[in-house]
């Protein structure tokens, strides 16, 4: 080994706790990248072989009930490649052992053959035997949660029947991938599942025979153009037998939320690994100019000895290098390994047959590039200014160095300022550039931190928002077809029952020009107290006027405005078009939705009956019976409780959210000590003669900690009302990212994550402190004396 | 010049009892593996009011014994007191103490505080000091009464030392130590601050005390001693006090 090589080695294993503190930071950015990349690919690429193998539609449509000999039409549409068609029905289940209510939607799969769209990927037992009319495959994710095996039995409730089901095969479907109730936030397989019957059976049971209610198409190629005109067809074929409006891939369900999902990990994968990088350079090159600059001397006579500027520029910036490397090499393991972990925690929620571990290498060659690169020119600015001096003036003391009267005092405080709070404020103003990104640096753990807390306050908020404010049910009914007003006096005869209110939403298609959105109109009651639409500011919002209500988002998408006149699509019965003015917007939490006053709901689809679900109050001691009446009533296709939505989304909180806030912490503590010690570091480096001197007049240990430990305490401080506010933009900002038409997060901020993140800094300061106040106790003050700096 | 120094007069008794005593001293350093005899059984007394200069090479143990004189060290055997107080036993805390109250250092490199003007480089012992001389004046005594608002790096070297003696003097200190107070700086500004250590002591009266292997120093002394390899090699009395001003070399 070279002499230079080893004095690079010593030198760094010198000052080993600040480069470990650095690479920590390096690691901790690099870490985040590669797992959300390692996640982000993974996903990405098992999606897209999934859906390529299982055959994945391109547009889906529903229909009311359409004859076999349509599909041939719809095979004849331009650009249409493949056509499959089914019945998909929502019913009741009947779990034995399981006493609360449990809905699940029945999807046919073909008599002969694999379904040419949306194939079932079996995990165990085998297909269906066309010729037994009570076999069933059922999802692996309700097969988990119900604990059911192949040979298990369970009943689907149809038409008030009991209807019972064998299971012969546990399947998996791209449709299905993020298996989600309608109406719900979350999978909830213990209260939803999914389950395929041969196509005969399932039509035989449902009055279905020689027709279908559902369609997927695949398309020749993935234009846009195609797509939309594709659609247009198709919703026109449809539209003389109910059809309930085609959507493309991009919005169907299960694909929507993955594809939500994977456009978060993306975002989120680079931004916050990009400010850690960002911390680890400032860092970096902070410490190494103090390096360069204590090693003044040396760099000139190794100058004097003939080494030359270039040698010397690449001995400081291996010095850089090492240090992000050490990073990133601990950062790809932790990486590697949390996104293993990771994945299988999305897999809890995402469920595929298939896995495929695809961590992107370029991506991560580009960060640690990025990061060499940055720590490159940090070291090469750092020791610029010491080898362009000729080696006979390096070899001399630096001049001492110019200091001024700081802005504050100025101002007015310096006579209140005793010396040392002088040389405080003063050794921060003579580097504010350097002061300021400290404070930045520190803020920016303390931002990381609020956004973690912030995230489950908003939840919180959300949560309290949808279980206490939006819905006050016990349980919701939902029925198979519209009913008449009266239906629901049955049901509030039913013992148990408190309260009972009516429920109402027509599929509808909503045009301004050529913008248009498909979207249910929700039926308000006026007076209604268990199910209510709230605002922004959560005041129940009620409807006096006849007209249509829409969702801010919505009105947006069609660009109108209160006032405007839309035109309203029925969708169902005899489908009437009208001319609808908007009267108002509301900026709702949950879901995209046009609202309606129910009369004028009711003349608008010119029907009498617009109920199709009731919320109820019950008396929860009556509960289970009640549960059994409810399946037993031939309208009813679904029975959803509200106590169980409420805790299947905490259980989700605690899984997802509980991982990644501690993953959250972990970072936020690593980089909020990796800045305060190597501050604390340096400054004790630059000021030890100086505190040295004061120690020999007679200041006390205490004294001379307290100008050190004060400087840093000014920074923390500074750092901390940045810190909350940034945290406060960002959390703004994650919210923006999340979004979307199912819900708009509050953000929420409780005074007690402010607290806490405030204290978590602190915390790392004190630790900081401490560290560094040992070395203050061991400082040489006749040595200090004796030599010149 | 106003300056309330006149309240403690040099006070020469006859018989005057010694501030330091200092009784078979020895210092060991330990270098790694080897051991370095800085002192070696040292006995020597210093009276109140008294300007002595320690004469010696380098390494001959002036700075070790300036050091512990000052409080900064402890000797590896022997006994000093300072007045009534054992220095050679005392505990961290009292030797800060010590330091605090009692002593003023003036050092080769100055060790000023380049963030604090002059006025508050004296400032920072004024404020922790019982019966301080006001910064103000305190410069103006080292003939830098215009000066006070200046930075370290805005004064030449002879200046930040005559700040230093500033600081070192304005507390009132019973001792005043230098180590080789004009070992960085040219002639001329050496004398002007070899001429504001010899105006403390006359007008305050503070027991003096400077290592330097300046030999040409020694004349503006009252008391000069000689050390070699640890030892006191000679001790001298000059009968005749020589002007700083008037000293070359």
């Amino acid at each position: 080994m070279r002499a230079l090589d080893r004095k690079l080695l010593r030198d760094l294993w010198n000052v080993r706790s600040q480069v470990l503190a650095i690479a920590l930071v390096v690691s901790s950015g690099i870490t985040l990248l590669v797992m959300s990349q390692g996640v982000f690919g993974s996903l990405l690429t098992t999606r897209d072989a999934y859906y390529s193998r299982y055959a994945f539609a391109d547009v889906f449509a529903g229909a009311k009930r359409v004859p076999n000999w349509v599909e041939e039409r719809i095979a004849a549409i331009p650009g249409v490649e493949k056509v499959q068609t089914r019945v998909v029905v929502s019913v009741s289940l009947d779990v034995p052992g399981v006493s609360d209510p449990v809905n699940g939607r029945l999807v046919s799969l073909p008599d002969r053959g694999r379904p040419a769209l949306n194939d079932v990927a079996l995990r165990r037992g085998r297909f269906l035997d066309p010729d037994r009319a009570e076999e069933a495959l059922v999802g692996e994710r309700f097969a988990e949660a119900h604990g059911l095996d192949l040979g298990d039995r369970l009943f689907a409730v149809i038409n008030g029947r009991r209807q019972p089901l064998l299971i012969v095969g546990i399947a998996l479907s791209p449709e299905f991938v993020y298996g989600i109730g309608p109406g719900e936030l979350f999978p909830d397989p213990k209260h939803f599942g999914f389950l395929w019957m041969s196509r005969r059976h399932l039509a035989t049971a449902f009055e279905m025979e020689g027709g279908f209610n559902d369609v997927a198409l695949a398309l020749a190629d993935d234009s846009a153009s195609l797509e939309r005109a594709a659609i247009v067809e198709l919703d026109a074929i449809l539209d003389s037998y109910g059809g309930l409006g085609a959507i493309p891939r991009a919005d169907q369900t299960s694909n929507w939320y993955l594809q939500n999902e994977l456009s978060q990990l993306q975002s989120m994968g680079l931004l916050v690994p990009l400010i850690f990088l960002a911390v680890a350079t400032f860092l970096l090159n902070v410490v190494l100019r103090r390096t360069v600059a204590v090693q003044r001397e040396q760099i000139a006579a190794l100058k004097a000895l003939g080494y030359s500027n270039i040698r010397l520029g690449v001995h400081y910036v291996q010095w850089a290098v090492l240090v992000v490397a050490l990073g990133a090499l601990l950062g790809i393991g932790a990486g590697l390994l949390l996104a293993e972990g990771m994945l299988g925690v999305y897999m809890e929620y995402f469920r595929f047959p298939l896995l495929i571990y695809k961590v992107s290498a370029s991506s991560i060659l580009i960060a640690v590039g990025v990061s060499l690169a940055a720590a490159t020119v940090g070291a090469l600015g750092a020791v610029r200014s010491v080898v362009s001096l000729p080696p006979a003036e390096a070899m001399r003391p630096a001049p001492p160095e110019a200091f001024r009267v700081s802005l504050f005092e100025r101002l007015g405080a310096r006579r209140w300022l005793s010396q040392p709070a002088r040389m405080v404020l003063r050794n921060l103003s003579r580097r504010p550039m350097r002061a300021g990104l400290s404070i930045v640096g520190i803020a920016f753990a303390g931002a990381i931190m609020v956004v973690g807390w912030a995230m489950m306050d908003s939840m919180d908020e959300l949560l309290e928002v949808q279980f206490n404010i939006i819905q006050r049910q016990d349980l919701s009914v939902s029925f198979f077809e519209p009913v008449e007003r009266s239906a629901v006096h049955e049901l509030a005869a039913l013992p148990g029952v408190l309260q009972v209110e009516p429920t109402g939403a027509v599929a509808a298609r909503l045009r301004n020009g050529h913008l248009q959105e498909q979207t249910a109109i929700q039926a308000l009651a006026p007076g209604a107290r268990l199910r209510r639409v709230v605002d922004i500011d959560y005041r129940a919002i009620q409807l006096d006027r006849p007209g249509l209500v829409l969702s801010t988002l919505l009105a947006d998408k069609l660009q109108v405005e209160p006032g405007d006149m839309l035109v309203v699509e029925v969708m169902e019965a005899a489908r009437p078009v009208r001319d609808v003015v908007l009267t108002d917007t509301v900026d709702d939490l949950l879901g995209v939705t046009a609202y309606m006053e129910q009369q004028s709901l009711q003349r608008l689809v010119r029907r009498d009956e617009t109920v199709n679900g009731a919320m109820l109050k019950i008396d929860s001691l009556a509960e289970e019976g009640l549960y059994g009446l409810l399946k037993a009533m031939p309208a009813v296709a679904g029975v959803s409780l509200r106590r169980a939505a409420l805790e299947n989304i905490q259980t989700y909180m605690l899984d997802n959210m509980g991982m990644m806030m501690s993953v959250n912490l972990v970072f936020a503590v690593i980089i909020a000590f990796g800045v305060i010690y190597n501050t604390a570091r340096i400054s004790l480096s630059e000021t030890s003669r100086e505190l040295a001197s004061l120690r020999v007049i007679g200041f006390t240990r205490g004294e001379i900690s307290s100008i050190l430990l004060g400087e840093l305490g000014i920074l923390t401080l500074a750092s901390i009302p940045l810190g909350l506010f940034l945290g406060y933009g960002m959390i703004t900002g994650v919210m923006s990212v999340f979004e979307s038409e199912l819900f708009r997060l509050p953000v929420v901020i409780e005074p007690s994550t402010f607290l806490v993140s405030a204290a978590a800094v602190l915390g790392s300061m004190a630790i900081s402190a401490w560290t560094v106040r040992r070395k203050l106790h061991d400082l040489d003050l006749v040595a200090v004396l004796k030599t010149r700096e | 010049m106003n300056v309330p120094v006149t309240t403690r007069p040099p006070t020469v008794t006859a018989h005057p009892a010694p501030v330091f005593s200092m009784r078979g001293v020895t210092k060991v350093y330990v270098m790694g593996e080897v051991e370095v005899h800085a002192l070696r059984g040292v006995d020597l007394e210093l009276q109140e009011g008294e300007f002595t200069v320690l004469l010696g090479p380098s390494g001959s143990g002036k700075s070790t014994l300036l050091n512990i004189l000052g409080g900064l060290d402890r000797p590896t055997a022997g006994r000093v007191t300072y007045r009534d107080e054992d220095l050679s036993e005392a505990r961290e805390r009292a030797l800060t103490r010590y330091r605090r109250r009692h002593v003023g250092f003036v050092f080769q490199f100055y060790n000023l505080i380049p963030s604090l003007t002059a006025r508050e480089n004296v400032a920072l012992v004024t404020e922790i000091a019982g019966d301080p001389i006001a910064p103000e004046d305190a410069l103006a005594l080292v003939g830098l009464k215009y000066r006070l608002d200046h930075f370290p790096s805005q004064m030449s070297g002879g200046e930040q030392q005559r700040v230093a003696i500033a600081r070192a003097i304005a507390k009132r200190p019973d001792v005043l130590l230098c180590d080789e107070p004009t070992g960085a700086l040219d002639i001329s500004t050496g004398m002007a601050v070899l001429g504001a250590l010899e105006r403390v002591n006359s007008e305050l009266g503070t027991t003096t005390a400077v290592i330097t292997h300046n030999a040409a120093i020694s004349a503006m002394a009252d008391r000069v001693i000689s050390l070699a390899d640890g030892r006191i090699t000679s001790d001298v009395r000059n009968a005749t006090k020589q002007p700083a001003a008037t000293i070359e070399w």
